[in-house]
């Protein structure tokens, strides 16, 4: 997720004036990347376990602590208010979770609304999962009647001018008309009802997750006092979501103030929750995890250079308070990264271990470098092609009809299956090569896949090699010589056999099974000119495809 | 020079005209070596200069007078000088006759007429008379041979005059019969103390080898013989023969390096459940790398397959909605067999590394693999649908982090790479994780080597407790910096005339 920042709003953030090359060490250091610099701004990848820093605040947030210049836990009170959001029966398998809080005196201006909006969109998009998890409404906070009601309604019945348009439309025409109902419509589209936010005068604030309303869910440079509202389908992603939403604003100088979700089962939920989580980490183990030789103090350290707050809590054992904005810290081992980067990545010197093993090829890699060897001393020029193509090269101009693994989604017919053989690769390749010299001889060793209903994976794929000779004049039986080279360099001397079959893709009387030990393992023969002259080939053209045994031993 | 390094100077060319020379004494004109040998003068000439220089012929240049008949001289080869068809005219009418009589029979008209009679006199053949105011010609001899014919007919032959005629071709000439042209000629002649050395040269030229023959061979008759020489210094002409891929070399060639480093190549299906692809990996369900627009799904003729182990599934599946024994909190929703059982493409070589710690649990372990994974991407220059990764796993009690540094840095090592760098990254399955940046001389520092420690949700549910490092290598983009290629799709060239000039060298 790219972040713009620009770069003397940033510096003013942080508190110092960073170069431009100190800000990215430090970035780097941080798990972020700068993209590009134009001008005064800068494009910020930012990855997706840290959502907290999606925003210039955040991102200045972990830089500060970083430097020291303003380590540890960061403490943002939440004043108590009376102010209730009222959750109505029917929204458990809508958008059952709800979560608010009001953020008072925040900094406002045309630029900084845009930030928050960019910040908006960048945590519903990623963590929010594309508003169907959770998404956001920022609203005036002045102009609510509370309590605010969430409650499940019908499409038609929900009426109001959404945001950016100067009419009331009803919930069927903002899904049908307006850019975010088409966008995302689709989450709620199939419920009978669809989850409105009113006030208690029945203004309504937004159609969530789609959009809000245009009287009261539009900021403004002159709004100074915001009522931030989160829902969505997975509690822990909506509260998260409020968590790095509010403090963001919060950042912005906001005082943060509390709102009461009360459900329909009684109970209340005091939002937004910003108690640090409390863990504990043995240095012991934080230290056999890294490879470093760190005291409970310098530990401690650590953390408070990654924003936590760290106090050493008993002899081998340091204290974090995680921020509530942090969605990542799962498991100790994401404390013991944290602590990693808090000692400084550039710091940690690398060792090389000792642990014992025994390296070798997979027998079926030594096979098929076997058979690419013969293949070469036989003169034929490697090939190296996509396992994905299309269901007419592999059987329609082969004049075949073999089974096919298909996808479901594929970028374009081209590349829309799994290949079962490589001889039609094969011949394509001669058909869009028909410039270069000739003889033409190519080969490709590589897998095959055929749908096999008993498989795990309902899947066989099998190593195979194909080689095609393409010339102004071909002689099966020499190529059956070359074949018969190939089989007996393989050990297979008195194992294989040929016997003459008729095939769509080959002449009628040039063709033969290959069998090995009585199984029949590939094909030999002249291409057919019906073969040809579909690929577009205009010379004629041999070739051979022998699967090879999967665990490299005949 | 000494005649052995001479020899080696000796062309064909040159040999053949200084054995001409041999058998031909005193000075022999270019022309008809020329002539004799089927070769151009110009050619023999040159081959004369060059003989020349090296001193074994004299060359010179001689004057010849060359003789060709003239328009009238043509004429009178062919009928006949006039005096003579005078004469034999006046002998047809009877020895006298009236002059203008026997000039009309004879049809010489106009200047002939005087140039017969003229010539007929002083060679003494008729005698001029009057009688009754004619003037009359008498014959003086029987019958007249003239010198001057046979002259004319030797230069028409192109046969050398007798010196003996040498009156009659002065009097031709004189009479404008035959013209005298000056041609400049070459001659030479070998130099007569190079007449032995040239004589061995023959001696051996009739015994070159072509061909070294098994029966040359068998009879040892090769013995003392020269081979015929060729030009060992030409420029190769451009051949294709069969050869490996690039590309696939470039993998033989990690595929050495990472066995020779102690790891085990393993394998896995191109087609996964998302169980393998994803799950055991601790990807979330809802995770968008699983969606359609980033990883191909498999719709037919299957589109479901199985969960052969109950007892892993429920364990990965714990671990998922709550951390399972792990003291993970999980992702704390609930988790999906229908998601767990579907069908994709693999997108990346990781799911290989879980199906390789599934059969080997205990330490120590190093595996790898190099293979096709598979993304929903239209093909471009910069993305395809499939790609090759090299990745693998060490497992061991007691690794660390800095012992993965330590292997990343080594495996860049051995690839080339010479200055790195490492930042914190982030893959779902590894905590902590590690980016490798290499330094590369025009694009600056990229990204090469990912890596991580399998986090306890990925390694517990198989009863693992021991440390796995996790990494991986860029060998796509290694290879397209080795090959100066900048489009992606020529990893998967479809250009044979590409290929057949192509090779990686390391």
């Amino acid at each position: 997720m790219i972040v713009e920042c620009d770069i003397s709003e940033l510096n003013r953030l942080i508190g110092r004036e960073l170069t431009l090359e100190r800000l990215e060490d430090v970035l780097f250091l941080l798990k972020a990347e700068i993209d590009r610099v134009q001008d005064d701004t800068l494009d910020i990848e930012i990855n997706p376990d840290r959502q907290d820093m999606l925003s210039v605040e955040g991102i200045a947030r972990a830089v500060r602590a970083f430097l020291r210049i303003q380590p540890g836990l960061i403490d943002y009170p939440v004043t108590t208010s009376d102010r209730k959001v009222i959750v109505r029966r029917g929204l458990s398998k809508i958008r059952p979770y709800i979560a608010c809080s009001a953020v008072l005196g925040v900094g406002t201006s045309d630029e900084l609304i845009k930030q928050y909006m960019r910040l908006q969109e960048a945590l519903t998009t990623t963590h929010g999962r594309n508003r169907r998890k959770a998404s956001i409404g920022l609203y005036v906070l002045d102009d609510i009647e509370f309590p605010v009601v969430y409650r499940p309604a019908r499409p038609e019945s929900i009426r109001f001018v959404p945001l950016g348009h100067d009419r009331v439309m009803d919930g069927t025409t903002i899904l049908r008309e307006h850019d975010k109902g088409i966008e995302f419509g689709h989450i709620i589209e199939r419920h009978s009802k669809w989850p409105v936010l009113m006030d208690s005068q029945g203004a309504v604030l937004s159609l969530p997750p789609i959009i809000n309303s245009n009287d009261l869910g539009r900021i403004t440079p002159e709004t100074r006092n915001i009522f931030v509202e989160v829902t969505g389908t997975h509690m822990p992603t909506v509260d998260q979501t409020l968590n790095i939403m509010t403090t963001a604003l919060a950042e912005r100088g906001g005082r943060i103030e509390s709102v009461t979700t009360v459900h329909p089962d009684g109970t209340e939920y005091v939002r937004p929750d910003l108690t640090p989580q409390v863990r504990h980490l043995s240095t012991e183990e934080a230290c056999a995890l890294t490879g470093l030789e760190l005291t409970d103090a310098e530990v401690a350290e650590c953390f408070r250079r990654m924003g936590h707050g760290a106090s050493v809590a008993a002899s081998g054992q340091v204290e974090v308070r995680v921020p509530a904005y942090r969605m990542d810290i799962m498991h100790t081992v994401d404390l013991i990264e944290d602590m990693a980067m808090g000692y400084g990545f550039d710091r940690i010197t690398p060792t090389m271990p000792s642990t014992m093993t025994a390296g070798r090829p997979r027998p079926v890699t030594r096979l098929k470098n076997k058979v690419r060897d013969l293949m070469v001393g036989l003169g034929y020029q490697e090939v190296l092609s996509y396992i994905m193509c299309s269901p007419e090269m592999m059987n329609d101009k082969m004049g075949r009809q073999a089974p096919l693994i298909e996808t479901g989604n594929p970028k374009s017919r081209e590349y829309s299956v799994l290949r079962n053989a490589i001889l039609p690769v094969l011949i394509d390749f001669a058909a869009q090569n028909q410039h270069a010299e000739y003889p033409q001889k190519v080969y490709e060793v590589g897998d095959v896949v055929y749908p096999d209903k008993d498989a795990e994976t309902r899947s066989r794929q099998v190593p195979s090699v194909a080689a095609l000779t393409v010339a102004n004049r071909v002689n099966v039986t020499g190529l059956i010589t070359e074949l018969g080279f190939v089989m007996r360099n393989l050990g297979l001397e008195g194992r294989f056999t040929l016997k003459a079959v008729t095939s769509p893709s080959f002449v009628h009387g040039r063709c033969a099974a290959v069998y090995v030990d009585g199984t029949e393992m590939g094909i030999v023969g002249e291409v057919a000119p019906e073969v040809l002259e579909a690929f577009g080939l205009a010379r004629p053209a041999m070739g051979f495809e022998l699967e090879l045994p999967p665990d490299g031993r005949w | 020079m000494s005649s052995d390094s001479l020899l080696k100077d000796i062309s064909g060319g040159e040999r053949d005209v200084l054995l001409y020379l041999l058998d031909h004494e005193g000075l022999v004109p270019a022309g008809r070596i020329a002539e004799d040998s089927g070769a151009g003068v110009e050619r023999v000439v040159s081959v004369l200069n060059s003989l020349s220089q090296k001193g074994i012929v004299e060359l010179e240049t001689i004057e010849r007078k060359e003789y060709v008949l003239s328009k009238e001289g043509e004429e009178y080869c062919e009928k006949g000088l006039p005096e003579m068809r005078l004469l034999e005219t006046l002998h047809r009418l009877g020895g006298r006759a009236p002059m203008d009589e026997v000039v009309g029979a004879a049809g010489l008209t106009g200047q002939a007429r005087g140039i017969a009679i003229g010539w007929a006199k002083r060679n003494g053949w008729v005698a001029v008379g009057r009688e009754e105011g004619k003037a009359m010609l008498f014959a003086l001899t029987d019958s007249a041979d003239s010198e001057v014919a046979v002259v004319l007919r030797a230069v028409r032959d192109g046969e050398a005059v007798d010196d003996c005629l040498d009156g009659a071709l002065q009097q031709a000439i004189e009479r404008g019969l035959v013209l005298v042209r000056t041609q400049k000629e070459f001659v030479a002649r070998l130099k007569d103390d190079m007449r032995g050395w040239v004589r061995e040269l023959g001696h051996e030229e009739s015994g070159v080898i072509v061909d070294l023959t098994p029966e040359l061979l068998m009879s040892g008759r090769w013995r003392g013989r020269t081979f015929k020489r060729y030009n060992m210094e030409i420029q190769p002409a451009f051949a294709s023969y069969g050869k490996k891929h690039p590309y696939a070399e470039f993998n033989d060639w990690l595929r050495e390096i990472l066995i020779g480093l102690g790891f085990t190549e393993w394998y896995g299906p191109y087609v996964e459940t998302e169980f393998w692809n994803n799950d055991s990996l601790f990807v979330p369900q809802d995770h968008v790398a699983r969606e359609v627009q980033n990883q191909f799904r498999v719709a037919r003729p299957y589109d479901h397959g199985l969960i052969p182990d109950r007892e892993y599934y429920q364990a990965v599946k714990a671990v998922h909605e709550h951390g399972g024994d792990t003291g993970s909190t999980g992702w704390q929703s609930t988790y999906s067999k229908e998601v767990a059982t579907r069908l994709c493409l693999r997108s990346h070589t990781t799911p290989v590394s879980m199906r390789y710690l599934y059969e080997h649990r205990t330490s120590p372990q190093k595996m790898f693999i190099i293979d096709r994974n598979f993304r929903a991407e239209s093909l471009s220059a910069s993305h395809a649908q499939e790609f090759n990764q090299c990745e693998g796993i060490i497992m061991d009690r007691g690794l660390t982090l800095r012992d993965l540094l330590g292997y990343l840095q080594e495996i860049c090592r051995r690839v080339g790479i010479k200055k790195t760098k490492a930042k914190p990254g982030q893959f779902p399955f590894t905590e902590p994780s590690v980016e490798v940046f290499a330094k590369h001389e025009t694009l600056g520092w990229i990204e090469v080597a990912p890596g991580g420690i399998f986090r306890p949700e990925v390694t517990r549910p198989l009863g693992i407790t021991d440390t796995v490092l996790a990494w991986g290598i860029g060998s796509g983009r290694l290879y397209m910096a080795a090959m100066d290629i900048s489009d992606i799709r020529e990893l998967y060239t479809r250009d044979l005339n590409w290929l057949r000039r192509s090779y990686f060298v390391r």
